[in-house]
């Protein structure tokens, strides 16, 4: 339990203005930030819009390519580049899980993909690890020759948490993958996600807003304000003593929420 | 005297094949100056409602009221143009994503003197003209926008979220209306800006002794608003009463798995333990169980729930459930 699974160090981002061949400007979307996550455990990512905490995540899973710093898997650097090692192990649900499934394809299709792609299972060991997946995200062998859109939205985001884990991931970043949903299927999801914590050992890091989500769910948390991080600490350190204004500030606006009366 | 005062509202859905009962019975009281919060989950027909009462389903929605009174008048012994009239006058709506509400091809100047109301206006046609420009401007002052001139030259995209709900705010109060319909009009913003918004609706109700009715589809985010609650399922009328009622005790099953299911809401719980919620999803308009539409999801159902049930009435705390959780507490 005490090793570190994921480590990241001084990771930052920039984006540099094409337009001006002299006098280039540079914006910087994420400052150097370096934490580590250990299995079972699960890392909340807390900031406005344009705190840069999509661009954490997607430096994370590999979508963008980071100016500097790098990170470590189990001490195994994850070369940028290199998506074949990345996509096994680092796994993403985003918000709109409905759009995030092709149409056109049925489930078991869409859940073949990625195995096919990074696996070199048989035809019939790739439908046995599709069906025992499905059942473990709680959708039924029947549902794997449906469409997308015969399923309600706590449904496809099942899906898509099932498309997540089926390569047994060790870090799955969830990306504000719980906002969409009704509270009452929301209480299913988070339930079902510490399940899975639980069985298989992941590490999540939650991207959210919702101040409550993150104190039932996560250990630790980061506040992220226009690309600096502001605090990084235990969940329940912060939230109890806050000592930077912008997050006293985050806490007071959700404050009545979090009091019950 | 009730404000408005609506029984066995029926919304049904006429298709090629069949007709669809979309909401079913639902009762919607409201006092002068209150905020009542409407709660449901997504198809529970908040929404439904909201248009059904200001009149803007078109002829494939076919709407039964028993009761529709507004202010003491029954608006269906009027014809469909005199209600009209008085919905219109009195009545005033803003929706969720104020940025796609905006006409993105005129200023918000330009939008707000188009939503002033001619009949407040006076004198000649350039005396109208500058009356008109002023009156943009003091909606824009009561919404708590100091900077108008910036405000009324741009256009809907350059200003943020929390900004054009306040323009959008602004028009729905160019006529003054008595009633403000807010269809959950914080969804997708920031939680600081959903504050900044919900405080402007306070005062409004507050200082103007506006009634507001607040759709929302989580609970927790309208408890600190509202003076009363109704919670809605799959169409159907579950609960209604004060905040504190529908919070502390809640009789219905429903509303006790909303309240429980939220981490925020019961503090005491440990950290990472499992949430208390219901089983299966929400049904599909299709596919709606008979009888008491929570039926095959409710931890107390029984036989009697294939038939809905009557809604009873507890000092003013009404529920619509066979077997209320009223005993559990003592």
């Amino acid at each position: 339990m005490s090793d570190v699974l994921l480590k990241v160090i001084n990771l930052s981002k920039s984006y540099q203005d094409k337009n001006y061949w002299f006098n280039r400007k540079s914006i910087i979307a994420l400052e150097p930030l370096s934490f580590n996550i250990m299995a079972h455990k699960t890392l909340a990512i807390v900031g406005e819009t344009g705190s840069g905490k999509s661009t954490l995540a997607k430096l994370l899973v590999g979508a963008e390519l980071p100016t500097t710093g790098h990170i470590r898997l189990n001490g195994q650097t994850l070369a940028p580049g290199n998506f074949k090692q990345r996509c096994q192990h680092v796994r993403m649900i985003f918000q709109d899980s409905g759009t995030t499934l092709n149409p056109s394809l049925t489930i078991e299709q869409l859940l073949d993909e990625p195995l096919q792609l990074n696996t070199k299972l048989d035809e019939t060991e790739r439908h046995q690890l599709i069906r025992e997946t499905l059942q473990k995200v709680g959708l039924l062998a029947d549902h794997m020759s449906f469409y997308p859109h015969m399923f309600s939205g706590g449904q496809k985001q099942r899906i898509s948490l099932a498309r997540a884990i089926i390569l047994q991931p060790q870090v799955i970043i969830l990306d504000e993958a719980l906002a969409s949903l009704d509270p009452s299927l929301r209480s299913q999801m988070i339930n079902l996600l510490l399940d899975l914590q639980q069985q298989m050992g992941l590490a999540f890091i939650l991207i959210s807003h919702n101040l409550g989500i993150v104190r039932h769910f996560s250990d630790e948390m980061m506040v992220l304000c226009k690309g600096k991080v502001l605090e990084y600490g235990k969940t329940t350190d912060i939230l109890q003593k806050p000592k930077h204004k912008y997050t006293k500030k985050l806490i007071m606006s959700q404050r009545f929420q979090l009091l019950n009366h | 005297m009730n404000l408005i005062d609506i029984r066995n509202l029926s919304i049904e859905l006429q298709t090629p094949t069949k007709s669809i009962l979309a909401v079913d019975h639902v009762n919607l009281t409201m006092k002068e100056g209150e905020v009542r919060g409407l709660v449901g989950e997504s198809g529970s027909g908040k929404s439904l409602l909201a248009q059904a009462i200001i009149g803007v389903l078109d002829e494939k929605w076919v709407v039964h009221v028993d009761r529709f009174h507004w202010r003491g008048q029954d608006l269906m012994r009027l014809s469909a143009d005199e209600r009209k009239a008085i919905i219109s006058k009195d009545v005033a709506m803003i929706f969720q994503e104020p940025m796609a509400c905006l006409d993105p091809t005129a200023t918000i100047g330009e939008q707000l003197e188009e939503a002033v109301d001619t009949e407040q206006l006076t004198g000649f046609f350039w005396q109208k003209r500058q009356q008109r420009k002023l009156a943009a401007m003091n909606l824009l002052h009561k919404v708590g926008i100091k900077q108008h001139q910036a405000c009324v030259k741009s256009f809907p995209h350059q200003l943020t979220d929390a900004l054009c709900q306040r323009v959008m705010i602004a028009m729905a109060l160019a006529r003054r209306p008595i009633l403000l319909i807010a269809d959950e009009p914080t969804a997708a913003m920031e939680s600081t800006n959903q504050g900044q918004i919900f405080r402007l609706l306070a005062s409004l109700n507050q200082l103007k002794n506006m009634s507001i009715l607040l759709i929302s589809h989580d609970l927790e985010n309208v408890t600190h608003w509202t003076n009363t609650i109704t919670v809605m399922y799959s169409g159907q009328f579950v609960e209604a009463g004060t905040t504190e009622q529908i919070f502390n005790q809640p009789y219905h099953p429903y509303t006790r798995a909303l309240v429980d299911s939220s981490p925020k809401a019961s503090r005491m719980i440990p950290n990472k333990s499992r949430l208390m919620t219901l089983p299966g999803s929400i049904p599909i308009l299709q596919h709606l169980p008979i009888g008491c539409r929570l039926g095959p999801r409710c931890p107390r159902a029984q036989q009697k729930c294939v038939h809905a049930p009557k809604v009873t009435n507890f000092h003013d705390h009404q529920v619509s459930c066979h077997f209320p959780l009223k005993d559990s507490y003592s």
